[in-house]
């Protein structure tokens, strides 16, 4: 079994397994089904259309997928520096390379459990109406990249900065620039700023297709452009992982 | 040579931290790298284990270049380094098995249960690391040093909080192994481990190596002087009348000083008061691994 399988399997029983990992799931589904049940229940969000509905849970997953990733991404190097186990990983007969990618497998497993998860409160709210199937498949193939993304660029931080908290507070503060997104007003992302802003941004690619296939039921080759940029977005961030890796000092 | 380093150096964020390391290890041998703090110990060690890469010099660890090469020398020496850290949820066999499995060698997760034993530990314990008191986690650490049957060991503080019989047994595995032809680079502070384990020695100190060599050579070429502690409340107004006679370092009201075998000491203290040495007190010192180190790492104290 190669190395970086190997450090996945273990980043990944770590981090479901754990008291901190089942922690997370449980929160993460007070926070789904307190959505749900406002989405459903409550006199005006009730009034939203099924479609928006799916929608608003879509982006809400990827936040909360990517919020997951830049925790486990900032503690990834700095943290293992912290505990005393980044010596004896740097001292088996593995790259930095096969580090990289088998800490961030751990955090694929992560994301697919938040998405795992997900899907009943997302079917619950949405069963009654158009595009679910594509909501699920989107949430997939957008949700992945930018969360990754994420997860990538917190690992980055975490080989480069001597502390998790300066890693995981960097990290955060970006997630909020780049996620703003979610809580503006369609007027600030009217304005030449804002589409210019839209137009690179990875959450906003991710979101504004969720918006155009379930709601607008427009098909995959207008979302073309969006996950080009959620890949390039993806792969900048696995270059800046592996080359802060490369500097890592102990 | 297992190791062979020339004129290490190293500088940090324009900061030179190595200045000219030498060292020199054949196969077998225990050596000893000892200094103060700071003195560039642990960084020299993480230069060899391929962590860093030196600015300048050469350093060869079993024929490999550390920093290029580190990846292939990995597979064949064992660290056990100063903060060894484990994930303390695993239990010992299972983190062990999971280190072997790294080396991708089915044959050494054969080898867990007996490395365990070979240190002391239950080879099927089942609680976590996370219980562990401070002497289990040493003893996992050396356990997962050689697990990989390493030909060159590298241990730092390698006793640290362990009991006696605790560093007892170490040092049994220790001497064994070297035996067996296994080289043991040791960085300690503890100079009874050093006295007791090893054959050849370096001292370095502000990061660069102030002698070194075969412990009892060093130790035999020092008593050839004699050592003694000198306390005078007042400085002496004039130097010593005598060129067989040294000060080697000062620490308050009292002088270290050392006489030659071509001086007699009684004729020596007799000159020294009859020309103004205000001695009170005359103590002789022994002239062990001890009194080498104060003498050549003491540059404060220094007359």
């Amino acid at each position: 079994m190669s190395p970086t399988v190997l450090i996945a399997r273990k980043e990944a029983g770590e981090i479901l397994a754990s008291g901190r990992g089942q922690g997370w799931l449980l929160a993460l589904s007070a926070i789904l089904s307190v959505l749900s049940l406002l989405l459903v229940s409550n006199t005006e969000l009730s009034l939203l259309d099924n479609a928006q509905v799916v929608y608003m849970m879509m982006g809400t997953v990827t936040a909360l997928g990517a919020l997951l990733a830049v925790a486990l991404g900032s503690d990834a190097v700095a943290g293992e520096r912290e505990r005393g186990t980044l010596v004896p990983l740097l001292l088996a007969p593995v790259t930095g390379t096969e580090i990289v990618l088998g800490k961030m497998g751990g955090q694929v497993v992560a994301w697919f459990a938040t998405y795992g998860l997900a899907l009943p409160y997302v079917w619950a709210v949405g069963s009654s109406g158009q595009n679910l199937a594509q909501a699920v498949g989107y949430l997939a193939l957008f949700g992945t990249p930018v969360v990754l993304t994420f997860g990538f660029y917190a690992y980055g931080l975490s080989a480069r900065f001597v502390s998790v908290r300066s890693a995981l507070l960097t990290a955060l503060i970006t997630l909020v620039l780049f996620a703003s997104p979610l809580v503006m007003g369609p007027g600030l992302r009217d304005n030449p700023i804002g589409k210019a802003f839209d137009a690179v941004n990875p959450f906003s690619a991710a979101l504004n297709s969720f918006d155009s296939v379930v709601i607008d039921s427009q098909p995959f080759t207008a979302q073309a452009g969006r996950l080009a940029v959620a890949i390039v977005w993806l792969a900048l961030s696995a270059w800046f992982a592996k080359r802060s890796m490369e500097r890592t000092e102990v | 040579m297992l190791v062979e380093v020339t004129d290490l150096r190293l500088s940090l964020r324009g900061r030179q931290i190595l200045e000219g390391v030498e060292l020199h290890m054949g196969a077998g041998e225990v050596y000893g790298l000892l200094g103060p703090n700071g003195a560039g110990k642990s960084t020299t060690l993480s230069v060899l284990i391929g962590l860093r890469a030196g600015s300048g010099g050469r350093a060869s660890v079993l024929g490999f270049d550390p920093w290029p090469q580190r990846r292939e020398m990995h597979r064949v020496i064992g660290v056990l380094p100063e903060q060894a850290g484990f994930y303390d949820w695993m239990s010992a066999p299972d983190y062990l098995l999971w280190v072997a499995s790294l080396y991708g060698r089915d044959q050494l997760a054969a080898q867990v249960g007996r490395r365990l034993h070979q240190v002391g530990l239950d080879p099927v314990a089942r609680a976590p690391i996370a219980t562990y008191s401070r002497g289990m986690k040493q003893r996992l650490g050396l356990a997962r040093a050689l697990l990989n049957d390493p030909r060159l060991l590298v241990l730092d503080e390698p006793t640290n909080g362990l009991d006696p019989r605790g560093r007892r047994e170490i040092h049994d595995v220790l001497i064994s192994l070297s035996r067996q032809g296994v080289g043991v680079l040791l960085c300690t502070h503890l100079l009874d481990d050093v006295e007791r384990l090893c054959g050849r020695i370096g001292i370095i100190h502000r990061g660069r190596t102030v002698v070194e060599g075969g412990l009892a050579q060093l130790l035999a070429r020092r008593q050839a002087r004699s050592r003694y502690r000198l306390r005078m409340p007042e400085p002496p107004a004039a130097a010593a009348p005598f060129p067989d006679f040294k000060v080697i370092a000062r620490e308050g009201e009292w002088w270290h000083v050392e006489i030659g075998q071509t001086g007699h000491p009684d004729a020596v203290w007799s000159a020294l008061l009859a020309s103004g040495w205000a001695i009170a007190e005359i103590h002789r010192e022994g002239g062990g691994l001890e009194s080498l180190y104060l003498s050549l790492t003491n540059e404060d104290l220094k007359a």
